[in-house]
C-alpha cells in the first residue's frame, strides 16, 4: 500500500491509520517512511527510525527507507567484495555517476522495499502481510514510482534487470499494490489529487485505490436544524459564540462537500472521508477514527 | 500575545527590501503569499519582480501566467497601481541549460554538453535541486537591474537547509576532485587498487550501461572534459548567490499553517533557518481559527446549558422541540470542538515563536508576525489577491516578545 498526495494533506497521519486498521484486522504491518528524518517516529512515539525494520508494538514494525543504504546494498548485490564496494560507495565520483544513471536510486530505493516484502520467517511464511510506504509528496513519488516502467525497457540482463522486472512485477499487480492518494478539502489539494491519480493509474498502470479526503467537518446538522439556527438568530434567542461555531461547522462542512463532488465527479470514484481531529496531539490512539474509517480499503490490498 | 500598533508591518519590511524569499513547508499558502506581497509592492509604486515555483493553475490564472516557464510576464494590475508586476513561473532544467550556455566559452562546447546524455540526466542532480536553479534565477532578475523588488517563491522543501546548502553544496562539489576523476573513472579505486579490483569496477559499469543504454564512461569523460571550461563561471554564481542570499536588504519571510500535526515539522525548519545565519524578518501564519469561547461561555457549554431556549417561532410542535434540544446539544459539541482546536493551534503558534526565539546569532530583532484568518478561500483571481495584500497591510504587527 503506497501513501501518497501533496505536501501537508496528512500522508503519514494516513500512513499510520492504514497501519492501525490492518495491525486490528491481525496482520503483520511493516510501515516505511521515505522522508528522512520525518514525522512517523513521533506519531508512533518512538525514537527516530532506523535503516532496519523496528518493532514498534503488536504486529507492527517500522523502518526509514534511506539512500545510502539502499544504494549500498544495491552494489553489495553488484559486487560480491565487500572491501570493493565500500570503497566505490565512499567517494563522491562513484555518486555522482550513480545520479548520472537515470533511475539508480529510486531503483535502490524499490529494491529495498521489494527485499522487504519477500522476507520470510523460519516457517516460510511472508515475514510482513502488509508494508505501507508513507510516499514523499507527489513531486517526487511519480519519479519514484515511474522509475521501473522507464528502465524496464532498457534493462534485459544481469542482476539488475532482474530487480527491476521484479520490482515493475509488484507494483502493476492490483492483487498486490495499492496506491492511495491523499486530498484535504482544498482547492489545490483536489486539484493535485485528480492529476497524481490520472498520472499513476493511466501514466504507470499502477494499481489506485478509492480517493481518500482527509480531515472532513462531520455532518452535525440538518437543512432543518439550519432553519431552526436562522430562526434562533433572527430572534436573538441564541448565544453568539454557540451560532459562531453551528455557523463555521456547517461552513466548513459545505466547502468539504463541494471538494468531495469535484473529486469524485474528477475521479469517477465516490471518495472515502476521514473525519477531521481537532486535538493537538495526533497519537496512536488518535488515530483510531481514522483507521476504522479505512477498513474498507483494506480488503483489497 | 500584545499588539503593538508602533510596530512595523509586513509590507514596511518589504519597503527598503531588494529581495523577498518566502520560506515554508508545503501547502502552506507560500506561493499565494508571495503574489500577495509583489502585488502590494507593486501598487505602493515600486517596479516589482514574483518568481513563482510551483503556482496552482488558479493562481496561474489570476497572475495570467502564460504556459510557458522562464519568461517574465506584465501582470495588469487593477485600477491606481503605482508600480509596475512581472511574473515568471521557474523553469529548473531551462536556466540550467542556459548558465550552461552564457558560460561555455564557445557555443560549440555548451552544446556539446546540452547534448550530452550523462549532462540530461545529471543536470537536476547537479544543482542539488529546483531550489538552486530559483536561486540562479533569482540572481538573474536583480543582476538585469529591471526591478526594484523581487518576490521569490520557493520550492516546497521539508528542509530548508537545502534551500541554503545549494550554493555551498555546488561550491563543494566544483572545488573536489570529483570532476577530474570524472574524466578518468578507474582513479576512484586510487593507485593501489588491483586488476581485480579494477575489473569489477568495470563489471558494474558496464552494467550500469547495459541497463541504461547509455555509453557511460565514455559520455561522463566527454562531459568532464567540456563542463570543465564552464566551471569557473559556476563558481563565481554560486559565490554571488551566497553574498545575496546573505545581503541585508534581502528579507525572509517564514510562512506556516497551525496544523497541529506538523507542529515538530515547522519548529525543526525554522531553526534550520535560523541555523544558515540569516534571520526570519516576518512570520506568516495562515489559516488561524479566530474562534473563542469566553469563560462564561465555557462555563455554560460545560454544563449543556447554552440552548437556544426556544425558537421564537410560534410553531411549538413536540417535534420541533425535539429538533431544538438536538440543535442545541450539537451546537455546545461544536463550540467545544473549535474551542480544541483553537488550543491546539495556540500551542502550536507558541511552540513555532520559541523555535524561532532560539538563539540563532542571524536575526538580532523579533520578526514581524501576521496571523490570517481560516476560511479566507485561496485567491483565485487578481481582485483576490490584492484583497489578500490589503489585508496583509491591514494586519497590525505584533510583538513578538510578550508571551
Amino acid at each position: 500500500m503506497i501513501v501518497t498526495g501533496k505536501g501537508g494533506v496528512g500522508k503519514t497521519t494516513v500512513a499510520a491509520a492504514v497501519a492501525q486498521a490492518a495491525v486490528a484486522a491481525r496482520r503483520r504491518v511493516l510501515l516505511v517512511e521515505v522522508a528522512t528524518p520525518g514525522p512517523l517516529a513521533s506519531v508512533l512515539d518512538v525514537p527516530p527510525l532506523a535503516g532496519e525494520p523496528r518493532h514498534v508494538r503488536e504486529g507492527l514494525s517500522a523502518v526509514a527507507l534511506e539512500e545510502s543504504s539502499a544504494l549500498e546494498d544495491l552494489v553489495h548485490q553488484m559486487m560480491p567484495l565487500r572491501l570493493l564496494s565500500r570503497r566505490l560507495l565512499s567517494s563522491d565520483t562513484f555518486r555522482i555517476i550513480a545520479a548520472a544513471v537515470p533511475g539508480i536510486i529510486e531503483t535502490a530505493l524499490l529494491a529495498r522495499v521489494i527485499g522487504w516484502l519477500e522476507e520470510r520467517d523460519r516457517r516460510g511464511r511472508p515475514l510482513w502481510d502488509l508494508v505501507v510506504l508513507d510516499s514523499p509528496a507527489s513531486g517526487h513519488s511519480v519519479p519514484l514510482l515511474a522509475t521501473p516502467r522507464t528502465l524496464s525497457g532498457l534493462a534485459t540482463v544481469g542482476p539488475l534487470g532482474a530487480i527491476v522486472r521484479k520490482t515493475s512485477c509488484w507494483l502493476s499487480d492490483p492483487a498486490r499494490t495499492r496506491a492511495l492518494v491523499v486530498a484535504i478539502p482544498e482547492d489545490w489539494a483536489i486539484a493535485e489529487a485528480v492529476e497524481l491519480r490520472e498520472s499513476l493509474r493511466d501514466g504507470l498502470a499502477l494499481p489506485v485505490a478509492r480517493p481518500v479526503l482527509n480531515a472532513v467537518f462531520p455532518k452535525r446538522f440538518s437543512r432543518t436544524d439550519e432553519t431552526l439556527l436562522e430562526e434562533a438568530e433572527a430572534s436573538g434567542s441564541i448565544d453568539p459564540q454557540l451560532l459562531e461555531a453551528g455557523r463555521y461547522f456547517i461552513r466548513r462542512r459545505a466547502v468539504a462537500m463541494e471538494h468531495g463532488r469535484t473529486l469524485r465527479a474528477a475521479t469517477r470514484e465516490r471518495p472515502l472521508e476521514l473525519p477531521f481531529v481537532f486535538s493537538g496531539s495526533m497519537t496512536w490512539e488518535d488515530l483510531a477514527p481514522l483507521a476504522e474509517a479505512l477498513d474498507p480499503l483494506l480488503e483489497t490490498a | 500575545m500584545t499588539i503593538d500598533p508602533r510596530a512595523p508591518g509586513l509590507l514596511a519590511m518589504v519597503e527598503d527590501a531588494r529581495v523577498v524569499v518566502c520560506l515554508g513547508p508545503g501547502g502552506v499558502g507560500k506561493t499565494t503569499s508571495a503574489a500577495a506581497i509583489a502585488v502590494a509592492a507593486a501598487m505602493g509604486g515600486r517596479r516589482v519582480a514574483v518568481l513563482t515555483v510551483d503556482p496552482a493553475a488558479r493562481l496561474k490564472d489570476a497572475l495570467e501566467l502564460p504556459e510557458t516557464p522562464g519568461t517574465l510576464h506584465r501582470v495588469p494590475l487593477p485600477g491606481r497601481a503605482a508600480g509596475t508586476l512581472d511574473a515568471i513561473l521557474l523553469d529548473a532544467k531551462g536556466i540550467f541549460d542556459e548558465l550552461v550556455r552564457r558560460l561555455a566559452p564557445t557555443p560549440a562546447v555548451a552544446e556539446r554538453v546540452l547534448d550530452n546524455p550523462v549532462y540530461q540526466n545529471v543536470a537536476g542532480a547537479f544543482a542539488g535541486s529546483d531550489a538552486y536553479m530559483a536561486l540562479e534565477q533569482l540572481l538573474d532578475i536583480v543582476e538585469s537591474d529591471d526591478f526594484d523588488l523581487v518576490v521569490v517563491d520557493t520550492p516546497p522543501a521539508s528542509h530548508a537547509l537545502e534551500l541554503f546548502d545549494a550554493p555551498e553544496r555546488i561550491l563543494a562539489l566544483l572545488d573536489s576532485r570529483a570532476l577530474e576523476y570524472l574524466g578518468e573513472p578507474m582513479r576512484i579505486l586510487g593507485g593501489a587498487s588491483s586488476r581485480l579490483a579494477r575489473g569489477l569496477l568495470s563489471g558494474v559499469i558496464a552494467g550500469l550501461e547495459r541497463m541504461t543504454g547509455l555509453s557511460l564512461l565514455s559520455d561522463i569523460s566527454a562531459l568532464a572534459t567540456d563542463f570543465g571550461a564552464v566551471v569557473p563561471g559556476f563558481r563565481e554564481r554560486a559565490r554571488a548567490i551566497r553574498t545575496l542570499l546573505r545581503a541585508g536588504d534581502t528579507r525572509y519571510v517564514l510562512l506556516a499553517a497551525p496544523d497541529p500535526h506538523a507542529t515538530r515539522d515547522l519548529v525543526a525548519f525554522a531553526r534550520e533557518v535560523a541555523r544558515a545565519g540569516v534571520g526570519v524578518d516576518a512570520v506568516v501564519v495562515n489559516r488561524v481559527l479566530s474562534f473563542t469561547l469566553d469563560d462564561a461561555a465555557r462555563g455554560a457549554t460545560a454544563h449543556g446549558s447554552a440552548a437556544p431556549s426556544a425558537t421564537a417561532s410560534a410553531d411549538r410542535s413536540a417535534q420541533r422541540r425535539r429538533w431544538s434540544a438536538t440543535l442545541a446539544r450539537h451546537l455546545v459539541v461544536c463550540a467545544k470542538d473549535l474551542d480544541t482546536l483553537r488550543a491546539a493551534q495556540a500551542q502550536v503558534i507558541a511552540g513555532l515563536r520559541d523555535g524561532l526565539a532560539a538563539p540563532t546569532g542571524g536575526a538580532d530583532r523579533a520578526p514581524i508576525w501576521v496571523e490570517l484568518p481560516a476560511l479566507s478561500p485561496a485567491p483565485t483571481t487578481l481582485d483576490g489577491i490584492v484583497a489578500l495584500a490589503h489585508a496583509l497591510a491591514e494586519t497590525r504587527a505584533r510583538s513578538t516578545t510578550a508571551a
